[in-house]
């Protein structure tokens, strides 16, 4: 078996760079750190001590500038390319390490959903036969999930080798995922945000995010989830998917309108910092609300709902079945967006099958990424709670929303394999 | 020994999760421990005789006092059934598993469920090291102290020092290998957690000393969990093994059991062991006699002579110098001797008689009403085969010991098969 001892981490002073690059030294294997200065290459260092709350990482981390690339690179067994989201980039930094990698050394990328076919076009055969996406979520430390994108050339070995390393050695849940823009993840957990952002210019920002909150199975309400990724990020994901991808729900895709104002007036969300974004927070630190009509902020009106809070009070309580009903049986415009979004995500999960992931892994791939990534009921555990595949396309069905064949057809080797799918379900 | 009482197994839940974070109350952690344990074992509510909850502090952590009535609400087969709950602190597990056990080898009741519960992570650690000093005498000991039990442990350690000597790179060795076995349980809480010896060897920020020799690597970690097991009567037993079709012969069941209580006091503890070496004309003597009690009685009960008869060890390191006290009790090293036994690798899945396969409470986490059920469950687990990547290989006696406050109600089980 191939020995990993020595990797080095390009783009390490930024978020993914560091943190990912932390997870092979918490294994122990030595790592570079290169960046654009030595100094900026230690504030990575210093990131992922962070994030293994250790200093011991110190040990088996150096700090290198992009100067000592060619020096460094042939000892390393797998350089790890966390660089920006561009091309013209990557494929600067790909071309100086194609002269000077070791033959048979692993090169993975980090990137969110840029071809890992076109990465790697015009490199030398070794290069491609190593070649693949090693996508991690932010952070790594906490979430596990890493889908992986093998260029075609790559060899059933090397898979099997990087499939078990990344598994046994750096404790990641692998997803095998095709070369589709935005890979898994990202494909369908986007589709939910912006198809939130399309809804919230019909019933407002708070009204969206309190009816798609936690309690509907996620960590974070839609739009404070695009908030904390960044608007442009959010832009570059589904302007991705909307121009290269064509599926049955792809314009809940297009991205609304009103977005692309408010980047070019810089409110991109958290990072915005007083721009803001979906939220914002008044010169009292009180939290503000995005009205869309006029791309203000305004207090927040803490909106509710009986039925909503009486879901939460069952969830709190562990009685998760009667809080289930409730949504599945609620009459009412609120219940149905709500229904609207469940179902609907759960229609394009099981539509991606064998689009995104391969056909053979059933849903289970899809399930992986959306709770080990985004923290996110998967697609399975809905099924299982709302009655079955059956019961579940009937709902579909009354929703106006398209049932894929995967629901109802393969049921036994569909069923959930996520433990404990009610930690999902967040009673506030 | 009376009566055979037998173990069915049960379930718990995974000790990573955060129930205040996720919008969860205690009834929610009890009503999943339970659901899954009638789920893991196909034994249905209206079978079960009574019902034994083990919880230290609910009524400090969540203002929740009553426990064994809560557990009722799990269903309406349960109304109407005796329930009663149990508090000798970080032992209230083992002390409700007890009491289940002792009414059915009575032969008032066939089948005992016991639920070990607690939510810790409602109050901010601070807040929660003070209750937890309820487990010592709170006025003498823990009141005004910050975080008073890693200094009460590291006063056990520091009675090591005192009567033979001790490594702190020990210590460390013991806390790597509860992490590095935690890794390969799905239910542990520090599965994902970053740790090795260097680190537990280090000091700094991330690893500061809390109390003596103890530092943070030294300590089990606040917790969320609950854990839920059964034990039935040979004729409940009989009647299980045959609808599912298994060998009552293949059914573990509780060889052995001990219970001895120390005085409360640390130091009167420790004057205990000073006092004893001073009598003992240079014979090496047992730090914590009355663990040593407990053991042995229960080697006495199960009718084994000693560690050597035993497979797997599930050990109460609340810190990592309770494992190191356990490792000698246990009788897998003389007094004094524990470090040899930690350097041959004795201790590690493998080894000679493998310490806290699944973590312990430093690596699988320490609900501390849940530690005694979760202790015998995977008990259960090894006996049965079914512990999955923690698996000790051919194991078929297994011991476990869950100690309330320092060192001070000590409770022994041994489940085994024939």
């Amino acid at each position: 078996m191939q020995k990993i001892k020595k990797i080095a981490v390009l783009g390490a002073s930024g978020n993914m760079g560091s943190l990912s690059g932390g997870i092979f030294a918490q294994a122990g294997i030595q790592c570079v750190y290169f960046a654009r200065s030595v100094e900026k290459a230690q504030a990575g260092i210093d990131a992922a001590v962070g994030q293994a709350r250790s200093d011991v990482l110190r040990d088996v981390i150096t700090p290198r500038s992009y100067d000592d690339l060619e020096k460094e690179i042939p000892d390393c067994d797998w350089i790890f390319e966390g660089l920006a989201e561009d091309m013209n980039i990557k494929n600067e930094f790909f071309s100086r390490i194609e002269k000077v990698r070791k033959k048979g050394s692993i090169v993975s990328t980090v990137s969110s959903g840029l071809s890992i076919r076109a990465m790697a076009e015009g490199r030398d055969p070794d290069f491609q036969a190593h070649f693949m996406g090693t996508h991690f979520y932010n952070p790594p430390g906490k979430l596990l999930a890493n889908e992986l994108i093998f260029h075609p050339n790559v060899s059933k070995d090397v898979r099997k080798f990087v499939t078990k390393f990344c598994d046994e050695v750096l404790g990641r849940a692998n997803i095998v995922t095709h070369d589709v823009p935005a890979f898994a993840g990202n494909r369908i957990g986007f589709q939910f945000l912006n198809e939130a952002a399309l809804y919230a210019e019909k019933y407002g920002v708070e009204k969206i995010d309190y009816l798609l909150g936690p309690y509907t199975g996620r960590a974070m309400p839609p739009l404070a989830t695009i908030d904390l990724v960044g608007l442009d990020v959010h832009k570059a994901i589904v302007e991705n998917v909307y121009a290269n991808v064509k599926d049955e729900r792809i314009e809940t895709y297009k991205m609304p309108a009103y977005m692309h104002t408010m980047i070019e007036r810089g409110m991109l969300g958290r990072k915005a910092r007083g721009a803001g974004g979906f939220f914002n927070r008044d010169e009292n630190k009180n939290k503000t609300v995005l009205d869309i009509s006029t791309l203000s902020f305004k207090p927040a009106e803490k909106y509710k709902l009986d039925w909503v809070e009486k879901v939460k009070g069952l969830i709190y309580d562990g009685l998760y079945s009667a809080a289930v009903d409730i949504i599945k049986n609620e009459p009412g415009e609120e219940a149905a967006i709500v229904r609207h979004f469940i179902l609907g995500y759960v229609s394009y999960s099981y539509a991606r099958i064998g689009e995104v992931t391969p056909l053979e892994d059933g849903i289970h791939g899809i399930d992986r990424v959306m709770s080990s990534g985004f923290s996110w009921m998967p697609a399975s555990g809905w099924v299982q709670l709302l009655g079955g595949g059956e019961e579940t396309a009937k709902l579909m069905v009354k929703e106006k929303l398209p049932v894929p064949a995967e629901l109802t057809k393969n049921e036994k080797k569909n069923k959930c394999q996520i433990p404990d799918i009610s930690r999902f379900l967040i009673g506030r | 020994m009376g009566k055979k009482v037998y173990i069915l197994g049960g379930y718990q839940t995974d000790f990573a999760r955060n129930w205040s974070k996720e919008g969860k109350g205690l009834n929610a952690l009890m009503m999943e421990a339970m659901d899954g344990a009638f789920a893991a074992t196909s034994i249905k509510p209206k079978d079960v005789d009574t019902i034994h909850v083990g919880n230290f502090a609910g009524g400090l952590y969540t203002m929740q006092g009553h426990m064994g009535a809560m557990a009722v609400n799990n269903s309406e087969d349960l109304r109407g059934k005796p329930t009663s709950r149990h508090e000798a602190a970080c032992a209230s597990g083992a002390i409700a598993t007890l009491m289940a056990r002792a009414e059915i080898e009575a032969g008032i009741y066939d089948l005992a469920m016991i639920v070990g519960v607690e939510m810790m992570k409602s109050v901010d650690s601070k807040r929660g090291g003070d209750f937890l000093g309820t487990a010592a005498w709170y006025e003498k000991e823990a009141k005004g102290v910050e975080f008073p039990f890693p200094k009460l442990f590291g006063k056990l350690g520091n009675l090591y020092e005192e009567l033979y000597g001790l490594k702190y790179e020990h210590l460390a060795e013991i806390s790597a290998i509860n992490y590095e076995n935690a890794r390969k349980n799905p239910k542990a809480q520090t599965r994902d957690w970053y740790m090795s010896k260097e680190h537990a060897c280090s000091t700094g920020q991330y690893n500061m000393a809390v109390g003596g020799i103890i530092r943070i690597t030294d300590c089990s970690q606040v917790t969320d969990g609950a854990a839920s097991i059964f034990l039935a009567s040979e004729k409940f037993a009989e009647k299980y093994a045959k609808k599912h079709g298994l060998k009552l012969k293949n059914l573990p069941y509780i060889q052995g059991w001990g219970h001895a209580t120390a005085p409360i006091l640390f130091d009167d503890k420790a004057m205990e062991a000073r006092l004893a070496q001073s009598k003992s004309s240079g014979k090496k003597v047992y730090a914590l006699p009355h663990t040593r009690k407990a053991i042995t009685d229960a080697y006495k009960r199960a009718g084994i002579k000693g560690a050597k008869d035993l497979d797997a060890v599930e050990t109460h390191d609340c810190f990592t110098t309770s494992e190191y006290a356990a490792i000698e009790h246990f009788g897998l090293a003389a007094p004094g001797e524990a470090w040899k036994a930690i350097e041959k690798g004795d201790i590690r899945i493998g080894g000679k008689l493998p310490f806290n396969p699944s973590g312990g409470l430093i690596g699988a986490g320490h609900p501390v009403g849940a530690t005694g059920a979760r202790q015998l469950l995977d008990a259960y687990k090894q006996v049965t085969g079914s512990a999955g990547d923690y698996q000790v290989k051919n194991a078929k006696r297994v011991a476990t010991l869950n100690i309330g406050g320092s060192a001070t109600t000590n409770v022994v089980h041994i489940i085994g098969v024939d």
